[in-house]
This record gives C-alpha cells, structure tokens and sequence, in this order.
C-alpha cells in the first residue's frame, strides 16, 4: 500500500544519513564513502524528481545535505541535477517553511561538492540576480527606476554575459498547478533565496572566496528602504496588490535584516571600508521601524557590529543605540508582570493592520499615526523583548565604548538603567522555578530582569569620569537579587556583586618583582615551574623553581595587613588626614564637570545615614575621596605631581580653612555610616578595629575614612609618621604634603586638587 | 589539542635574514633570506606568512620606490615581492592578517588589503616620517607615530568613510604632540576605550596616553633615549630598552619605591652590559621578556626573576626587529614541510599577491572581501543522528492510522453512512413510486382523454 513505501522512504533516507555519519567517523572508511555515496544520488534524485510526499522529501533532502557536508565530492557529477531539483521543489511554493529552510541550506551547500571558489561566486551571482529579478517584479511601482538600473549594474557590470538561470530555467516561469496568489509566491521565494545568501556568508567552506560586499549591501539597502508608499508619479501597481505587499514587507524586511547579519557575521573586519554605508542604513532605518520584532533584529546587529569592530565603531553608534534605546525603554506603564496584559504577538499585527487600511485609499503617508499607536499600547511581550534587545545592546555599547568621549550620555544611560532595573524589580523577582508550569510571559519577564541587572553592572563597571553615581543604590538591588536563591536572577546578582566588589576595595596589588632584586624575593609558582620544566633541558637554567607552596602568603592582597596597621597605627592618620582634607576642594571642580551634575542628589542614601545637614557638602566629597581609583586618574596625578610641587604652596594655605569645618563634619559622617555597616566595610571581620571605629576617636575615624590611601602614604610613613594631636597633625600636613609630592609614588593623591587648579579638564 | 609553539623571530638592518627560533625549547628554525629591514618593518601577517619593508640604502637605485618582501613559513627564499610607491618603514598587520598597514617616509600611511593586494586607502598621517605603527587591541584604531614627535590614533571606520570623515573636525581621533623629538615606539595595552598608550620617544621620554580621555596620563624621564618598549600583559610595569644597554622597568599600576635612585616611577633595570636595546617583546603569557641589541645578540630574560633565560645569535650586526608569534600553519619544524606544502595547495592557500602601487581604482564596487577557507571543527560532534527520531515519528503516524480505536471510528464512520445511504435508497424508491404513480394515472388519464 502506498502508505507502507511512504514509510519505507522517509526510514531509508534517515537511516542512510545516520550510516554516512557513522561511517564518516570511521577513520580509513572515506573512499568507500564516496564511492557508495556518488551511488546513491542517481536513485535519490530520481526520487525527489518523482516523489511529491513532504516528508520523503525532507528526509531525502537532509540526507542530501549529509552527503555535501561529509562526501561532497560524491555530488559533483550531478551538480546540475541536484541544483535543477532543489529550485524547482523550492519555487513550487507549496513547502512549509521548516521544508524551505532545509531546501536553502541544502542550495548553500552545494558549491562544496565542486569544492572551487568559481562556483560558489555562481551559485551567489545566480542567488541575487534571482532575488533581483523577483523584487523588480514585487517592487514594481514602490521605488524609483533608478534604483534597479543601479542595483542591476552592481549585479551584472555592463559587457558582462549573464549566467544561466538558477535552476537550469527562469524562475517567473509558473507552475501549471499552482494555487498561489502569484505575490504570495513571490514573497516566499525571495525570502528562501535570502536565507540561501545567509548560508553561503555564514557557512564553512574548504576554499577561499573574494566575493564583492557592495552588491550585497545594496541589496539589503535596497529591500530596507522600501516603506510600501508608492514612489510619486508612478502607479501600475493595483490597490491590491500594494497592499499584500505591504502586508508581507515586515517578513521581507526580517529576511534581509538576517542577511545583514550574515554579511556582518560572515565578513568581520573585511566588512571595515563599508561599515559607514551599513551604520547610515541602519540608523535610517530604525528611525522608521516600529515592529517590536524588526527593532530587535536591528539591535542585535548592531550588537554584533559592536562586538566585532570594537572602539572605532561604538562612537559611530552611540547616538543611535542610546537615543532608540532611551525610547524603547520609556518607563510608562512597564512596572510589574502583574500589569502585563497578555495579547500573544498580535501587537504587530494590529499595529501594521492599522497602517494598512491606511494604505488600502491613498498611498501609506500615514505612518507616524502607526508610531502613535504603538506608544499608546500597553506593554506587550513583542515590546518587552525590545526592551531586552534594547538592554543588551546598551551593554554591549556600555562594554566597549562606556569611556569612550561619553560625557554627554553616560549620565543619562546610568540613570536610566538604574531605573529601569528597579521597576523592573519592584513586582518581585522571578522565580524560574516555576517558568515550566507558568505561561511564557514569565519567563519572558525574567529575562528581562536578568537583562537590566546586567545591563546595569555594565554601567557601573564601565569607567566613566568619576566614580559611579549609583553605585550604593545598584549594590543595593543586587544585594536583594541575591537573596532569591537558586534562580537565575541570584546568580546574576551573585556575579555582579563579585564584580563590583572591587569598586568597593580598590586594591594596588604588590608587585612582585621590585623586591625580588633587592632582598632576594624569589618567585615560584606554578606558571615559572612550567617554564623550568621545558626548559629543563637546555642551556639556561632559570633559577629555583621549588618554592611553590610557601609563597602563597605573598599573593595576597594588602589589604588586610592595611587594615590592620590602620587601627594599629593611629600615627598614620596625620598623613591621611593630609591626603583627604585635601581633597576638600575636589568637589567644586567635580561638580564643575558635566558628568557629575547629579553627584549631591544621587548620594543621597549615603547621606541618609547621618543626621546632620550640613554633611551634605561632605557627601560630594565622600564620592570625590574615591575617585583616584580609577588607574587613569591617579597616574594623571601622579604625572602631574611634580609641576603641582610648585603651587601646592600657595594652595595649601587657602585650602586649611574649608578644612577645619569639613574635617569635624566628616569625621562624625563617617562615624554614623561606620556604626551603621561597619562589617560590611570590614571584610577583613577584624572586631578591634570595629571596637576602635566606635569609639569615636577622631583620629580612628578619619583613618578609616581614608583607608584608600593607605596604600600609598601610609605603608611608607609609617615609621616616620609622627604622634602629634589633630590639630597639629593638620599643620604638619603641609609640610608633609609637599614631602610627598617630591617623593610622588604613583599613588599619592596630594595633587588632585591641583589637576583642577593647574590643569582644568580640557575636554 | 596541542598549543602551536611560540616562535620568536628577528631581522636586522644588515642583510642578516630573519632569524626565527621555538622561544620555549630555543631550537632554531629557518633562517629567511635577504632581509635588511628598518625598524617597525618585521610583522607576521595572521600568523600565516612573514612581511618585512625593505630598508632604503639596500637598494639605493630605486630611492623612488620602496619594497616590501614576503615568507611563507617552509622556504627560506623571499616569496613575493610588492614595490610601493615610497620607502615603507613600519609595517603592521591586523590580528586576522586581513589588513596590512605601511608608513612611509613621507609621511603617508598606506593600508592595503592582503587578499587581493588592493590599496584600500593612502592618506597624509604626519608632516614626517611615520616611525611606527601599530593596531589595538579589538584592531579598529591604528596608531602611528613620526618623526616630527606625534603620535596619531586612527579609526579605522572613518578612514575608510568620507561622510564621516568630512562630519568630523580632524580626520584622526586623538594627535598627541608632547614628545618634542622623534617617536621611537608605541604600545598599547588591552581594554578597548579604556586602555592606555605608551609612546617613547628621542627626547628620554616615555609618556602614558588615555585613550578613553586623549589626555596624558604621566611622563617618565629616562637617563637614556629608548628605543624599544614592551608593556607587561598585566600592565604593571611597562619595560624600556634603551641606548645604553639597559632594559629599564617602568611603573604603571605598580607600587614604586619613591627612594631608589633610578627615577621618578623607573622601578629598577635589567643589565647585562650589552650594546644599546634596539626592540623589546614579551611572550604571550608575559612570562619572557625578548631583548635585541645592536650587538647582534636576542636575549631571553624571566620577567619574574630577572635572570637571562637564554641567548639567541642573530648576527654580527644590530638587530632591530623581534617579534612574537604563535605560527599558525600546521607545521612548525622543517622535517614536514613538505606535508605542509600539500596541505596547502589542499587548501588552495598560498601567499598574497602583491601589493598594489597606486590605488588602481576609486570605484568602491571593486573592494572585495576576501571570506578565507573555514573548516568547523564542531561539525563532527555537531553531526545528528536523525533515523531514531524519524522513524518514531513515522511510527507514531502510523499508528494514528492503524490503532484499534481508529479502526473502531472508521467502522463507527461506515456504519452511519451505511444506514445513511439505505436512508436515501428508501427515499428514492419512494420518490420513484410516486413518479411512477403518477406518470401511470397520466398515461391512463389521457389515454381515457384520447378516447374521449
């Protein structure tokens, strides 16, 4: 019975493809691969030239496919054939998508069996004058004449023959029985033969092929800027037909923002000479878009882009990413799953239904009222994943260009990822536990929480000008992620708090090597014995290589043993105080800097812990304190140390009155806020000193407020450093001062109020 | 999987050919024939063939030309010969070795396409000389540094692009014009925007550059000139090789004791009374620091202990280039070259043709991006059985069709329409006998009317 052969078909066709696995994995095995395989394709073409069952055909056309991946050689004599049959199943139009998808890939694959550059540059020349004449024929009406002429000549130099037809006959040619509506059919395939370029830019072939890029980008450019208004002056097309037209355009504009992605993929750094025509098409284009789906395929190429071009580009994309992003994650209405209505996809769809009623009478010039609608709605998941598209773009440009000239944005993308992750966590975090018996909206929504978290520990690791705003309240929306223990979100927040907890005890690592020539430091960890092992044999032998296990200590950071002489040493607080009264003019210059506008109001949970009001001038300063962390600024200070020796004097003078005040202020600050979390501040867990904190000893507190710049004055001047009362402390402080600067180690942070004074930031 | 060894390779101005040794076991490999390159000039192209620029009074003849030889890893001979259209001196490559980049002495930077050899671009870069060059780390900038003591930093994008070139106030993204004599070298350490930018330069100093900030960062006085400076992976310390034969090291995040007495942020030297230090590399791992020296000799030193690891011999003359690479062709030692040489004909790669002299044509259309052989290691694991799944399928199809309950429904199914149809014969035949009454009372009525 015929049911019993369709069976036997489909079982003989994945069978035979699991066996040319197998034997491929065979080592001596590959001759007699080959020889059985170019058997088989006469029978499996004369089935696929016969059979009209789907099934058979997919499993004889994934059997195919095996064959080109492992035994491609064994095809090369049916080339044609095999081309002839795909095309021909592959423009019937009667293939389900999943059908299609295999039919292209298995197109793609084909050039490997004759394994030469010539044709593969044939199958993609064929490919695009297909999809060419396909979209003349779709588009005819929507743009101007230019355009194809231009788009024909990129295809096809003048003087130059063209290659024969996909398929061995001219795709226009109709099926006799085809059902189609002809402008369905024609969607259908240019998407399939789009798809097919995909695979031919993205797939892995044994020889090397230069392939133009400009023809590619046209065409992408080509179909993108088609918005479904007709262009002025011509009108063959049928009111129906722009219709169903511009009903398909959203599909066809999928397609080609694929193909983009392939050629970015595909192309990597080649892609560099044409990457400026890719950003203006791009930036155009999104200004148009409005479908959820399209908008996230626009990000994620432009993800991709970041990623793979790197600094160079992120200045170019910065506005586009940030302004579009800034849009798509407008606050209004996303607050909790709870208020998520759950309309399944159809967003788009009304959205688009919208603007083609609009259509049907005039040409669509209607389209902002489309932009209208899709503001007013509420959200959807098809704007939620935007949201998360948008998110994760941010943090892609946040990675690799946060620094880069970001003054004028890096405040209000800090901002609103704060935002954002806090609305996004206030209905509570979610529970994946659940997400397989819960609808997808969930999931959804958790995906979007884990999103912002890391799209905001973006923003607070990348190095900005100063030290990140929001630090205290990100910490704080991580420390309530990590309690959900055992979902996803945990683990996010677990990383991030890792992360950041660098930011929160900056540390100068010991150098290793600088003793090592004095006091016969000598190194042996597991790397140097790896070296000694290899080069055991020769020549020149490196030193020791035994000492592994007892080093270790030496790998710590110092921050313990700072910690410790910091309660230890109360001598060290006058140097400290020195370094950090300083400061006190800092904030009127970090202040003066655009990117810290918002510094007084945004510390404002670090202000809450103290009572007083007047504190609030010291809470800038707290923030200013911290910034030599970042490398950049303190080797700036440094550098400049030696020139600010020389104005220190008439500063200093001027600057020991704003200090008195200041200091008696902050000392009691940061006595509230060290009560408060004094373990949390302490790692170390050492009690002593806590006790010490609490006590209220000035000095005491002032160390400990100036704990970062233990590293740099303190380990050296302890010794020297002497017992003198606060008062007198600050007196000393100048000469001390100046002593420093003469010395000035790269860590000192005598001159940052000098760079503003001498040097003001010139950007 | 094994590492591909780490080969040290180094040329110098005399025509001493390029000297390439295995950095961790010291055997010698190859020696190239016929280089005399200036400094900067040495690069290995994608770690799949070597480059050099020629220096001038090699071939004196042609002044108005340059030239520029290529290796291929298994011969000794030069390979392939490009003449530009000026003397290159630096010259670089992208970490792909899709892109090479050449200075001139002009002043001018050229940037060719290694694929196909094309002149993608040429622009004015400085007023001199360019002295060096060289990519960062995601290999989208490139930054050059002259005679005249700027150092310039390139995007890559907007060299190729005029629209963004012409939005833009200057056509690079930073010139940093402190260094008041000649720039020697210049590195660049890892972290995209945020890293930072070593320049040295003829007037004893070493300046560190922001790259996020365009700014200076800090400027370290050395006793010497330095000529060659080679920036720790871990970017503590950044090491200075200078003219009078030490190899100092420079603090950057590292503690620096402000008592010594070799300067401010100078941590200490490396010395082993050599002639002045010509070019300075680290492995991959930082682990080695390589050292050549005007004495003909490549030092090997550990950067934990200080101590020489080995010695290589280039030549009796200086040696001005050395560079670190991971070989990426198959092979590494001599004794299979000739496997090597199949497995590239195989592979259909060989070297780049020439460089172009002049850009041949502006048409954009003719730029061709070059997508090199790819082989996915992944396919075979990648590779699905299908058979069981399939046929399960086909299975569960069948059965849908064939199980006792479809059975069942079909019979259900034939049984109503059985009755159904005896339904409809009954009413036919009723139907019929009325027709059939009724057509016989017509005969005979109007039989009866006939008669009548």
């Amino acid at each position: 019975s015929p049911e019993d052969s369709h069976f036997v078909k489909v079982a003989t066709c994945a069978s035979l493809s699991d066996l040319f696995t197998r034997l491929n994995g065979l080592p001596n095995a590959k001759k007699d691969g080959i020889s059985l395989s170019s058997k088989l394709i006469q029978p499996l073409l004369k089935q696929l030239n016969e059979d009209k069952f789907d099934a058979v055909w997919e499993e004889a056309v994934f059997l195919l496919c095996t064959i080109l991946d492992i035994f491609p050689s064994s095809i090369q004599r049916h080339y044609d054939g095999v081309e002839d049959a795909i095309v021909l199943r592959l423009i019937s139009g009667k293939c389900s998508p999943s059908m299609l998808e295999k039919l292209g890939y298995c197109l793609a694959l084909l050039p490997k069996s004759r394994g030469d550059e010539d044709s593969w540059l044939l199958m993609m020349q064929k490919i695009m004058l297909s999809i060419n004449n396909l979209l003349n024929d779709s588009f005819q009406g929507l743009e101007k004449e230019t355009i194809r002429t231009e788009a024909m000549r990129l295809l096809l130099p003048p003087g130059k023959d063209p290659p024969p037809p996909l398929g061995g006959q001219s795709l226009s040619r109709e099926t006799a029985d085809n059902k189609m509506r002809p402008e369905h059919l024609q969607i259908s395939r240019i998407s399939t033969l789009i798809f097919c370029c995909c695979k031919l830019l993205t797939s892995s072939y044994p020889f090397q092929v230069a392939i133009h890029v400009l023809p590619l980008i046209a065409l992408t450019k080509r179909v993108l800027m088609v918005d479904g208004s007709s262009s002025p002056g011509i009108a063959y097309m049928t009111t129906m037909k722009q219709e169903f037209l511009c009903s398909e355009l959203p599909v066809l504009h999928s397609h080609t923002l694929d193909l983009l992605s392939s050629i970015v993929k595909g192309l990597g750094s080649q892609l560099l000479p044409h990457v400026g025509s890719i950003i203006r098409l791009l930036t155009n284009y999104f200004e148009t878009s409005t479908l959820p789906e399209l908008r996230i395929k626009v990000y994620t190429i432009m993800n991709v882009l970041l990623m793979s071009l790197g600094v160079g580009i992120s200045a170019h994309l910065t506005d586009v990413i940030v302004n579009n992003s800034l849009m798509d994650l407008d606050e209004r209405g996303t607050s909790s799953v709870a208020q998520q209505k759950i309309y399944p996809e159809t967003t788009a769809k009304t959205s688009y239904k919208k603007r083609k009623h609009a259509s049907t009478s005039s040409s669509l010039e209607e389209q902002p009222d489309s932009d209208v609608f899709e503001v007013e709605m509420s959200p959807t998941m098809g704007s939620l994943s935007v949201k998360i598209a948008a998110l994760e773009a941010l943090e892609a440009l946040l990675a690799v260009g946060g620094s880069w000239r970001s003054e004028s944005w890096r405040v209000n993308v800090d901002h609103l990822l704060l935002v954002v992750t806090r609305n996004a966590s206030k209905g509570g975090w979610a529970k994946d536990g659940r997400s397989k018996l819960v609808s997808e909206p969930t999931t959804m929504w958790g995906n979007y929480q884990i999103a912002a978290l890391r799209a905001l520990l973006a923003s607070l690791l990348s190095p900005g000008r100063t030290r990140p705003p929001h630090l205290s309240q990100g910490l704080e929306v991580f420390r309530r992620g990590s309690r959900e223990i055992g979902t996803k979100v945990a683990e996010c927040c677990a990383y991030a708090l890792l992360a950041l907890e660098v930011l929160i005890h900056p540390r100068a690592l010991p150098f290793l090597d600088i003793q090592s020539t004095d006091n016969k430091y000598e190194v042996g960890n597991k790397w140097f014995s790896g070296i000694s092992d290899r080069a055991a044999n020769n020549t020149f032998h490196i030193g020791p290589s035994k000492k592994a296990p007892d080093e270790s200590d030496s790998y710590n950071d110092d921050l313990y043993a700072d910690w410790m002489r910091n309660s230890e040493d109360s001598d060290t607080v006058a140097a400290d105080h020195g370094n950090d009264t300083d400061k006190s003019n800092q904030p009127q210059a970090t202040l003066g800097d655009p990117s810290s506008e918002k510094l007084p109001s945004l510390d404002s949970t670090a202000v809450k812990d103290s009572k007083s009001s007047k504190l609030k001038e010291v809470a800038p300063n707290t923030v200013a304190t911290k910034i030599p962390m970042d490398r950049d600024e303190v080797m700036a200070e440094s550098q400049l140390s030696e020139e600010t020796s020389k104005h220190s004097e008439e500063i200093l003078p001027s600057k020991s009155e704003t200090l008195a005040s200041i200091s008696s202020g902050k000392s009691s600050f940061q006595s509230s806020s060290l009560v408060s979390d004094g373990n949390a501040l302490n790692p170390t867990g050492s009690e002593v000193q806590a006790e010490n904190l609490v006590l209220g000893a000035k000095n005491n507190v002032v160390s400990l407020g100036s704990e970062k710049f233990v590293d740099s004055a303190s380990r050296k001047e302890v010794a020297e450093a002497s017992d003198a009362g606060f008062a007198s402390s600050l007196m000393m402080n100048v000469d001390r001062g100046k002593e420093l600067m003469h010395e000035s180690d790269n860590e000192s942070m005598e001159s940052i109020p000098d760079i503003v004074d001498v040097e003001p930031d010139s950007d | 999987m094994t590492e591909q060894p780490e080969l040290v390779i180094a040329s110098s101005p005399t025509d001493a050919g390029i000297g390439c040794w295995d950095l961790h076991t010291g055997a010698e490999h190859l020696r190239y024939r016929s280089c005399s390159s200036p400094s900067h000039g040495l690069t290995c192209i994608g770690g799949r063939f070597l480059a050099s620029s020629q220096s001038q009074p090699h071939n004196t003849k042609s002044s108005s030309s340059g030239s520029i030889l290529y290796w291929s890893w298994n011969k000794p001979q030069v390979e392939v010969k490009s003449f530009p259209a000026e003397p290159i001196n630096p010259l670089v490559s992208n970490g792909e070795g899709t892109f090479i980049a050449g200075g001139g002495a002009s002043g001018d930077i050229y940037l060719w396409q290694v694929a196909t050899g094309k002149l993608l671009k040429k622009w004015q870069a400085h007023y001199r000389g360019v002295t060096c060059l060289l990519f960062n780390d995601d290999q989208s900038l490139l930054i050059s540094g002259s005679e005249d003591g700027s150092v310039r930093v390139w995007s890559l994008i907007m060299v190729f692009d005029d629209l963004l070139r012409g939005k833009a106030r200057q056509p690079y993204e930073y010139s940093f014009s402190e260094h008041s004599l000649k720039v020697t070298d210049v590195v660049i350490g890892y972290g995209g925007a945020n890293a930072i930018v070593v320049s040295a330069s003829e007037d004893r100093t070493c300046k560190v550059w922001s790259l996020s900030r365009g700014k200076l960062l800090r400027n370290i006085v050395f006793p010497t000139i330095i000529d060659a400076i080679a920036l720790d992976p871990g970017e503590d310390v950044f090491y200075a090789g200078g003219r009078d034969g030490k190899i100092y090291i420079a603090a950057l995040n590292a503690f620096a004791n402000p008592n010594n007495n070799y300067g401010l942020h100078i941590l200490g030297f490396l010395s082993e009374q050599s002639k002045a230090i010509t070019c300075l590399a680290l492995s991959m791992d930082g682990g080695l620091l390589i050292s050549g020296s005007e004495d003909g000799m490549v030092r090997v030193w550990n950067t934990k202990n200080h101590n020489i690891a080995r010695i290589f011999r280039h030549a009796k003359g200086p040696v001005n280039n050395i560079v670190v690479v991971r070989q990426q062709s198959l092979l590494s030692s001599r004794g299979s070259v000739n496997s090597q040489v199949s497995s590239v004909k195989r592979h259909g790669v060989s070297l780049a043709p020439p460089l172009e002299k002049y850009a041949n044509s502006t048409d954009e259309n003719d730029y061709k991006a070059v997508i090199g052989p790819r082989n996915d290691p992944d396919r075979a694991v990648e590779a699905s059985y299908i058979s069981i799944q399939t046929l399960n399928n086909q299975i569960l199809e069948l059965q849908r069709q064939g199980s006792s309950s479809a059975s069942e429904m079909e019979i259900e199914r034939l049984k109503l329409d059985r009755s159904r149809s005896i339904q409809m014969i009954q009413q036919w035949e009723k139907k019929f006998q009325t027709l059939h009454q009724f057509c016989v009372t017509e005969l005979l009525d109007g039989e009866q009317a006939g008669n009548a």
